[in-house]
């Protein structure tokens, strides 16, 4: 019965530790480094002939080093004869030039959702969530949002806008009451928060009293933290698929939400042969 | 071949200006513009490439150049691949001179093989054919299933030593490792000159290391006698002459200046490195500068400008001609043995 060993890159590194401790083990021995002329090297530094190996990294920082690294880290695992190797990319690079997410790979892929975390991050930190509305910064969010307020049992509105280009944002259009209401943007991922920091003014004006974002993805690259701490949300709440300790530095509005037991959680259901789908409802303990 | 032809264009999927500059050379010597295309980095480190003009049926040809970036010029080059593949090309020739990863060809502890990997990449994406230049190991080209073309800079550097070497012919051609032996017989051959080889310690920066994945062995098996280097040694005569290091890559310059310390002591008085692809990363321009070595010569695959700011020994050989006439004969169905004819086995 093959053991787990789980490797981190070097994405991220700190998600990966806390995915170890859930799992209680340690971080398998790897040496990742760049030559002089920047080229990856990778080493193995323990054995996994026949052992089911999984590699932690996320499509976050330098996106193509880590990709690269994680590319050669998946061949080394195999050429060294390890029985399976399952590699973990909390935050899959780039999905947004591809826009169809699934049928693209030729392997069985579980996408987890962070719903069931978000939820419970709902629940326990805004307390006024039962008069709580739950927003979609754009139309395509819809179904998103329509689970979360059904599981809340609260009501949703969204943000419909005419879009030029891409980060570029026109004319927004509030569908819903958010008046006298907390209001919840809720999406997948902040690149350069141009669209949630519009739609918070948008329903200030309208009428709410405070409004948080949840988003999953905090990519937050150019202009995005200045735009949030100018914003008027009373948090910023993503999860930690991309490390957030420096960006928390400078931004005091960001607030984290702690995904390594779900992926802990995938990895030994993985391992043991049992079924995912618990993951898809129910935050593990 | 019979069918019309939708047509010749040629890509470069640089996203730095200064890799640019061998695609504009080679694009003046076909008369051809550079296709327009928009390759740039996202603000959260993605790479995006926008082609903006038709290929569809049209004979693509992309010209990567590896800058400092690595693994972001192989990422630029596998999506402009598939985009042109995603877009009906008739056929993609990737044109890379220096072919990265090349040195990470071979199984090294619980290494990958990256440069397999990279090859099995490449033909996924799309790539039709691919032309290269001095691949580090010629067995790189097994790890494709396409078409490789390993062209040669040698002529080129043979031109250089019998034009802008006044005495040349008291020249002896010296190997910095005797791994590199064979590359310098194949250029004393051709210039009808001696060789001399260097051996001895602190030439292992490529050796490995005993691996530990073993359990200790069940019989007593006779150890190897370890083998025992030797101080370092010139074999060969290079008193009163001009010593020329050649070479297929020039990257940790240490043991060229090392090389070229021993070649002064014994007697050479001129010493000249020449090698294909100019890595020169971190602070290799600095201890060229302040070695015995007179002149760097490499050849324009890899852009280097910025150290030859920063050293003026380091010269470049434009081999501009020899990528522009192999995509000029690609594209028309020619042969392509000319470039290759007096390529000797060990070049």
């Amino acid at each position: 019965m093959p053991n787990i060993v789980l490797f981190s890159g070097s994405s991220h590194q700190d998600l990966s530790q806390k995915v170890a401790d859930r799992l209680g083990l340690e971080l398998g021995k790897v040496i990742t480094k760049k030559f002089s002329n920047q080229e990856t090297c990778v080493e193995i530094g323990e054995s996994v002939r026949g052992e089911d190996v999984y590699i932690v990294q996320s499509g976050c920082g330098e996106i193509n080093d880590n990709l690269m690294e994680l590319l050669i880290m998946i061949n080394a695992c195999k050429i060294a004869s390890s029985s399976r190797v399952t590699a973990v990319i909390p935050c899959f690079p780039y999905a947004r030039q591809d826009k169809k997410d699934k049928g693209f790979f030729d392997i069985a892929v579980d996408n987890l959702y962070a719903e069931p975390a978000v939820l419970q991050w709902i629940r326990e930190n805004i307390p006024e969530w039962k008069n709580s509305c739950i927003v979609s910064p754009d139309a395509g969010g819809a179904k998103r949002v329509t689970s979360i307020a059904d599981r809340l049992n609260v009501e949703f509105a969204l943000i419909h806008k005419e879009r030029k280009k891409a980060n570029e944002v026109d004319r927004m259009v509030l569908v819903g009451d958010v008046k006298d209401r907390v209001a919840i943007l809720v999406d997948d991922m902040a690149d350069t928060c141009g669209t949630i920091c519009k739609a918070a003014e948008k329903l200030i004006d309208a009428g709410a009293i405070k409004v948080y974002a949840i988003l999953t993805h905090g990519i937050f690259s150019g202009p995005a933290i200045t735009r949030i701490n100018d914003a008027p949300f009373e948090a910023v709440v993503v999860t930690n698929t991309i490390p957030q300790e420096e960006k928390m530095k400078s931004c005091p509005k960001i607030q984290i939400i702690d995904i390594a037991m779900i992926l802990a959680e995938a990895i030994r259901r993985t391992h043991n042969g049992e079924s995912v789908s618990y993951l898809f409802s129910h935050v593990p303990l | 071949m019979n069918h019309t032809k939708g047509g010749l264009v040629i890509f470069s999927a640089n996203s730095h200006p200064s890799s640019r500059e061998i695609s504009k050379r080679i694009g003046e010597r076909l008369g051809v513009e550079l296709g327009k295309v928009q390759v740039y980095q996202e603000d959260n480190r993605e790479t995006r490439v926008q082609i903006q003009e038709s290929v569809r049926g049209k004979d693509v040809f992309i010209i990567q150049t590896v800058s400092k970036d690595v693994n972001t010029t192989i990422m630029e080059l596998l999506i402009m691949v598939y985009a042109c593949r995603t877009s009906c090309a008739r056929s993609i020739t990737g044109v890379v001179p220096y072919f990265p990863y090349s040195k990470q060809c071979k199984m090294r502890k619980r290494g990958s093989i990256v440069s397999k990997l990279l090859a099995s990449m490449m033909c996924k994406a799309g790539l039709t054919h691919l032309i290269t230049m001095d691949l580090h190991q010629k067995e790189i080209q097994g790890f494709f299933n396409i078409p490789v073309d390993n062209l040669r800079a040698s002529p080129f550097l043979l031109q250089y030593i019998q034009e802008e070497i006044p005495d040349y012919r008291n020249a002896v051609i010296v190997a910095k490792s005797p791994a590199s032996a064979r590359r310098a017989q194949s250029f004393a051959e051709r210039l009808r000159l001696g060789i001399a080889v260097i051996h001895g310690e602190a030439q292992d920066a490529e050796s490995d290391l005993v691996d530990g994945r073993h359990s200790p062995p069940t019989v007593k098996i006779p150890l190897l006698i370890p083998k025992e280097k030797p101080p370092i040694t010139v074999v060969g005569d290079v008193g009163g002459r001009i010593a020329i290091i050649v070479d297929d890559i020039i990257d940790d310059v240490d043991s060229f200046v090392a090389a070229a310390q021993t070649l002064k002591k014994h007697g050479a008085y001129k010493i000249f490195v020449m090698a294909t692809h100019g890595i020169l990363s971190s602070d290799a321009p600095k201890l060229i500068e302040e070695s015995a070595i007179d002149k760097v010569v490499v050849t324009n695959t890899i852009p280097h400008e910025h150290q030859k700011l920063q050293c003026i020994k380091i010269q470049t050989v434009d081999i501009s001609l020899i990528l522009s006439e192999a995509i000029r004969r690609i594209y028309n169905g020619e042969s392509m043995s000319y470039l290759f004819r007096h390529i000797g086995l060990e070049d």
